[in-house]
């Protein structure tokens, strides 16, 4: 054989091929021959690489540098650059997707470097169409040990002592499979291969195949043999042409050399095989069925028993096994069964291949050890989700599998452990599903799947599929009526238990798994006709409006901005908000996450739009509403909560009191929040409007102390506690006593009381939310020479908004992460220090984040003078009365779910209070939702009829939208100077310039614009 | 090894017939299942799963009708509440896929869908009907197909295949929109259909009747009257469906020892000659070059004395018989017999060597 000095492998697999891998292949040989290095560099065509999202992907050898998404324009400056010259070509290489680290070793990348390649050990190694480099590659070794030197019996102890179980997905013990058919008599045997592969998102067999096509014919050589089988069928999906192709030259080969046919390498032995090319239908992937496929007939299933290894193909005693399973056989007789079970669970030995696709930044093929965590193979080796998104759940196992949400994440990859969880392993298609993803539309699509792909034969598959279909597709177009939930389930198991094959005993999966962990998305479709994901179109208008709490109609002022309408813009923001400069501020903004802009190049900015409404149209002036019904509410708090509520009953008619404990109102807008993020006077208007309206206001007034709580009781007929969570949770370290040791919120209060707080030189922040970030900034403006986060997670679990970190650390604040404290060390009473732990990760919890774990002897001290502890608030609810309990969580208890209603009577609470820490637009969305009850349950108590608001008035919203629609980023907020900022409560974002609002609202794709 | 062995169904311990069904040996020992898809004639597939029994240590539910009794102590249950809702369910859904108004329907009081969902006592239809997507199919003067009231049984495509191997009718497309198809989804009339009426004969519903017995009369007005065809010596066994004396469709007999029910086109639907006007029903002797009507006794004088004269004047050799294809193998035999032995020739012969 020719020895090369150097081997360009170039991914030749169906993903690369389609992202023009043959152009590059050929660029490559170009580039080198014309070079004169043809005897010096080989280029290889391979099979799948599996990187398949990274494609065209070039690999070279001997050094193992992998070049991803190559183009034929590269192949010269790699030839001249890496070839030639030595030096690698930077640009082309992996970027991991969090981290951004750059890593040039194919090895050192997570994504090969977790795998364990045992089925896929050829892959991206060798021409699949050449029996030669397989064979180089130990290839018909195996194949020939158990010709020459082993029995029936011999190779089914082999395949027994591995523990291999069907890849196809059913699990069932391979070598048991085996033994029924070798102990049926008969002279006609058969060994069939299932590459019928049809899940949606699966391409394990495919890329094995066209990989590795040998490897299958290996194992169905030593199948036959142990079977006593002559002559095999490979049952591959026609439109899998590539596939196709290298099998009937990987067939041919074989034969050339003897290893088909009579008289295998002089054994004696004889056994050839053929391809059957199945016409597409999912059905024939079920075994009775692919045998009927091959008899020439209608693919249909009949019921089991007669077992195939009874009676299968054309009545004779059959085996019939994945691609996958035949592929792991020849390594098996090779090495011995016990080298396989080496690896894996108890019940689960060896390998699976998985294809992992969707919602993952590394779609590709990947092979991991059983035993392995789902959550593992998506965040470790599949990079986690893009575009910062969150995990929300991976269907696994396809229209028959299930899904397995994102506190399952340590499932391990177990048959039995991942159906505990209500999935299946399957054949080993993995999609992942981000935070968009609508899990009643996914169940619509699977089942929809489904009843396409039914054979028609039994009934409940048939018919019962197109049932549960029919009442999805209702509960997605809004058409969902009570008793759904409760049908889909009775169908489900039914159809499961009397369904003739595995198609329809399985069909229902999806829709049982979905209902399983996400039934509260399903209710939310039926009973308040709304898809929280913003996927089922027919119920809302724009997904930004869907996602808003309180359903601002974000497109409608976007477009009066555009027509330059601000005044009409403003008044769309005060429909449904009483706080839309505050919220143009401080919200933080989900409506942008599900902007649909962003799918293209980055989502509209919908609060900056928004801000700039407020900050330059007039101001609509409110004027007084009158009392007009007898009964009287106190609302206890003046936070967003109670202040939206009070705004809301006053405007039915009822006389509202506001008690707040401190000097002014606005809660945590005041409190807590600093004022570089918002300026009083905003604050103030928008109060005043609703002290305008008639609202009264108690400040300095603390409920249960200046007023006794059954006082107010007493004199008022309902009472809405909106008393937000102000008090900091505790370290629980030592030391914590210390002077120099706050909690966030009230080292915020203090600030923003304006009480004079010393603030250390040296400040340590621990936490990562929101109120943390606030804290930290706050410090530094307050004098702090320097300030640092300790964080116990990584980054991207921090749960403060992602823009608000990075104006932390722009400001000079560092950020530790992976550390948790173990103590503060004071001095006479003093901060000196604290002293800290590193942390690693460990298995994920049920956020779907990794629980961090200390490491021993990883101990240091930080020298600071000023320990702030940021990690979480609760209410204060040591005033109220025992008929108001409080949950574990120390929050009020409400008896109606997302309602207000408390177990006391006349009693409503909402907001922080209920919630625990949520977000000032949740706050706004609770005072409206209270408002909305207490005013019903009075009527209802009066047997008045429903509230009617006063006819909403008119504005006309532009239906304009541009036809061609060109990249273009969000228009950058113009902010006030890093070094500006030290010392400065100035407000850091100065609002848009009408210039700059106009050009950003006309990248609205306005998608809630109807076309008729 | 015996081939007997004992299993308890519904609680009582019965000897089985190894390898036999559990709806054989339910019906043996009186345990009624229901069946749909099932005909005793036909190949078993096990599709509608109407049969559906609990047998221990079995996964799901299995079609008693396909599933083999084979192990010793196999214990079945045939009346379970798991088993009734999987069954009730089944017919539910039936009843909901398709055009199944009793009141329009040829089949009303002759349907075993009706009678299942009587039996299973269904008392609402949870599911509201599809409309009908089919169009009929009736421009042939034989059957009459209506595939809005088709619940894909599958029984005429076994009846085509297996029994009178045919090959005309298949299932084709695939999920909600299977249908029956005969070669390239044409009508009956356009096929290559030879129609035997088999499909007919094994339709359990009203998808498939006879198009000339529609309106002729309902199910429980029809009195059987079970002959032997008169079209040729395969002597099948015939019900006349009648109504006031008048034949109105013609039904194969399926306890018919030569045909089990089968027919051909001729025996199920050559019927009008029965009622023709033109149909001679009394002997008729022509008298000076015109036929007059003569009672039987008459007529047989007539023929004996002639055949006398001529076997006295010629010999016997003169007279031939020639015997129909129409008559039973009975009558051919009588007649040959005749031949032989009374006029005493041997010039016999049969139509179905013309």
């Amino acid at each position: 054989m020719k020895i090369f000095r150097s081997h360009i492998l170039v991914c030749g697999g169906t993903g690369c091929h389609s992202s023009g891998s043959a152009e590059v292949r050929k660029a490559f040989a170009f580039e080198v021959e014309r070079r004169g290095m043809k005897d010096e560099v080989q280029i290889v065509e391979t099979g799948c690489n599996g990187f398949c999202a990274q494609g065209p992907i070039v690999v070279t050898y001997p050094e193992g540098i992998i070049y991803m998404q190559v183009a034929p324009e590269d192949a010269a400056e790699v030839v001249e650059e890496h070839i030639l010259k030595g030096r690698v070509v930077e640009r082309l290489l992996y970027r991991e997707p969090i981290t951004e680290e750059i890593i040039p070793y194919m090895n050192d990348i997570p994504f090969f470097g977790l795998q364990e390649l045992r089925v896929l050990r050829n892959r991206g190694l060798i021409d699949a169409e050449r029996i030669d480099e397989y064979i180089a590659r130990e290839g018909y070794a195996g194949a020939a040990k158990a010709l020459l030197e082993m029995t029936p019996e011999g190779i089914i102890e082999e395949v027994k002592k591995s523990g291999l179980r069907g890849r196809g997905g059913g699990g069932f013990p391979t070598g048991l499979k085996w033994q029924f058919a070798m102990r049926s008599g008969g002279e006609v045997k058969y060994v069939l291969c299932n590459a019928d592969e049809g899940d949606p998102g699966a391409f394990m067999d495919r890329s094995v195949l066209e990989a590795d096509p040998h490897a299958v014919l290996e194992g169905m050589i030593i199948a036959a043999k142990a079977i006593g089988s002559h002559q095999g069928y490979i049952y591959c999906r026609a439109e899998y042409p590539l596939a196709v192709h290298r099998l009937n030259i990987a067939i041919n080969q074989a034969r050339g050399y003897g290893l088909l046919g009579d008289d295998i390498l002089g054994s004696g032995f004889s056994f050839d095989l053929d391809v059957y090319q199945g016409a597409g239908a999912f059905v024939c992937g079920e075994e009775t069925a692919l045998m009927a496929s091959i008899e020439g007939r209608r693919g249909m299933p009949r019921p089991r028993p007669p077992f195939p290894a009874q009676q299968g193909l054309w009545q004779k005693p059959t085996i019939l096994n994945n691609v996958e399973t035949f592929a792991n056989i020849p390594q098996i007789v090779t090495r011995g069964g016990e080298w396989y079970a080496g690896i894996g669970t108890e019940g689960s030995k060896g390998t699976k291949v998985f294809a992992l696709t969707g919602d993952v930044n590394n779609i590709g093929l990947v092979e991991v050890p059983m035993g392995t965590a789902i959550g593992t193979i998506i965040f470790d080796i599949g990079g986690g989700i893009p575009k910062g998104k969150r995990f929300k759940a991976a269907q696994l196992g396809g229209p028959s599998g299930g899904c397995i949400p994102v506190q399952h994440l340590n499932t391990p990859t177990d048959y039995e452990a991942i159906a505990r969880v209500g999935a299946i392993m399957g054949s080993g298609g993995l999609i992942c599903m981000d935070e968009d993803a609508c899990m009643v539309d996914v169940a619509r699509f699977f089942m929809d799947f489904c009843q396409d792909e039914s054979c028609g034969k039994c009934i409940p598959c048939r018919v019962g599929t197109k049932r549960m279909l029919d009442i999805l597709t209702a509960i997605c177009e809004g058409r969902g009526k009570e008793g759904d939930i409760e049908l889909l389930e009775e169908l489900a198991a039914i159809i499961k238990d009397s369904a003739l094959c595995g198609l329809g005993q399985t069909a229902p999966n999806p829709v049982l798994s979905t209902i399983r962990y996400f039934r509260h998305e399903y209710e939310a479709h039926i009973r308040e006709k709304r898809c929280p994901a913003s996927v089922c179109s027919a119920l809302f208008k724009s997904p930004c409006q869907n996602t808003c709490p309180v359903g601002m109609d974000a497109p409608a002022y976007i477009a009066l901005i555009r027509a330059n309408r601000l005044d009409d813009a403003y008044r769309v923001l005060l429909k449904t908000n009483p706080f839309p400069s505050i919220c143009g501020r401080v919200c933080d903004h989900q409506c942008q996450s599900k902007c649909r802009r962003g799918q293209l190049d980055e989502p509209i900015a919908i609060k900056h739009l928004k801000r700039y409404i407020t900050d330059n149209a007039s101001r609509p002036t409110v004027a007084s509403v009158a009392v007009t019904r007898k009964e009287r509410i106190a609302v206890v708090g003046g936070g967003p909560a109670g202040l939206t509520a009070a705004r809301e009953l006053a405007r039915r008619g009822y006389g509202v009191t506001v008690f707040e404990e401190l000097p002014h109102l606005g809660g945590m807008l005041r409190y807590g929040i600093p004022e570089y993020r918002l300026p009083r006077g905003v604050l103030e208007r928008e109060i005043d409007d609703i002290r305008n309206l008639g609202v009264q206001f108690r400040t300095n007034t603390r409920v249960g102390k200046a007023i006794p709580f059954e006082a107010l009781r007493k004199e008022y007929d309902v009472l809405y506690l909106a008393i937000g969570a102000h008090q900091s949770q505790r370290l629980g370290i030592p030391g914590e006593e210390l002077t120099g040791v706050y909690g966030g919120v009230e080292f915020l209060r203090q600030v923003n009381l304006g009480n004079g707080v010393e603030v250390g030189s040296r400040v340590a922040v621990v936490g990562g939310g929101n109120s943390a970030i606030d804290a930290a900034r706050s410090a530094l403006r307050k004098g702090a020479q320097e300030v640092m986060i300790l964080y116990r997670r990584q980054r991207h679990d921090m749960p403060a908004q992602a823009d608000e970190v990075a104006a932390a650390e722009h400001e000079g604040i560092k950020i530790h992460l992976l550390v948790a404290p173990l103590e503060v060390i004071g001095v006479k009473d003093k901060v000196v220090g604290i002293r800290c732990q590193r942390m690693r990760l460990g298995a994920f919890d049920a956020s779907g984040r990794r629980r961090p774990e200390p490491i021993e002897g990883s101990e240091f001290v930080l020298d600071v003078d000023m320990v702030i502890a940021a990690i979480g608030q609760v209410p204060d609810c040591s005033f109220l009365p025992k008929d108001i309990p409080v949950t574990k969580g120390n929050t009020i208890e409400v008896s109606n779910g997302d309602g207000a209603q408390t177990p006391a009577k006349g009693v409503f609470a909402g907001g922080d209070a209920v919630t625990g820490p949520a977000t000032v637009i949740k706050a706004i969305a609770a005072g409206m939702e209270a408002a909305r009850e207490i005013d019903a349950a009075i009527r209802e108590h009066h047997g008045e009829p429903p509230f009617r608001g006063s006819e909403e008035e008119w504005i006309d919203i532009p239906q304009v939208a541009d036809e061609e629609v060109q990249e273009q980023p969000q228009t950058l907020m113009p902010e006030l100077e890093g070094g500006e900022r030290r010392g400065s409560f100035a407000e850091v974002e100065l609002g848009y310039t009408a210039d700059e609002a106009r050009q950003e609202s006309c990248r609205c794709l306005r998608c809630d614009m109807e076309l008729s | 090894m015996s081939d007997r062995i004992t299993v308890t169904i519904d609680g009582r311990a019965v000897e089985a017939v190894k390898g036999e069904t559990i709806l054989d040996l339910a019906t043996r020992v009186g345990i009624k299942i229901p069946t749909l898809c099932y005909h005793p004639r036909l190949p078993i597939v096990g599709a509608c799963r109407v049969c559906v029994v609990e047998v221990e240590g079995a996964r799901a539910l299995v079609a008693s009708c396909a599933f083999p009794v084979e192990q010793e102590g196999m214990v079945i249950k045939t009346d379970t509440e798991r088993v009734k809702a999987a069954r009730r369910l089944v017919v539910e859904l039936l009843l909901a896929s398709g055009d199944h108004n009793c009141l329009l329907c040829e089949s009303n009081g002759h349907c075993e869908l009706q009678d299942l969902v009587y039996e299973l006592k269904i008392e609402q239809p949870r599911f509201s009907a599809e409309p009908p997507r089919h169009p009929l199919d009736n421009a042939n003067p034989m059957i009459y197909r209506d595939l809005n009231k088709c619940i894909l049984c599958g029984r005429c495509v076994r009846g085509c295949n297996e029994v009178q191997v045919n090959q005309v009718i298949d299932f084709g497309y695939r999920g909600g929109k299977t249908k029956i198809i005969t070669a390239a989804d044409r009508s009956y009339g356009d096929s290559n259909c030879v129609f035997c009426g088999e499909c007919v004969q094994l339709c359990p519903v009203g998808a498939l009747v006879e198009n000339k017995a529609r309106f002729a009369g309902r199910p429980w007005d029809i009195k059987k009257v079970p002959t032997t065809c008169t079209y040729c010596g395969t002597g099948c066994t015939i019900d006349l469906n009648i109504i006031d004396g008048r034949v109105v469709k013609i039904t194969g007999n399926e306890s018919g020892v030569t045909n089990q029910g089968s027919l051909c086109v001729k025996g199920r639907f050559g019927y009008e000659f029965i009622h023709h006007p033109d149909r001679l029903t009394t002997p008729l002797i022509k008298e000076d070059g015109r036929f007059r009507e003569a009672t039987w006794a008459e007529a047989l004088d007539v023929t004996a004395r002639k055949l006398g004269q001529i076997k006295e004047k010629h010999g016997p050799d003169s007279i031939g018989g020639l015997s129909s294809a129409r008559c039973t193998n009975e009558e051919n035999y009588l007649m040959q017999k005749f031949m032989r032995a009374v006029i005493g020739t041997n010039n016999i012969d049969h139509c179905a060597r013309l």
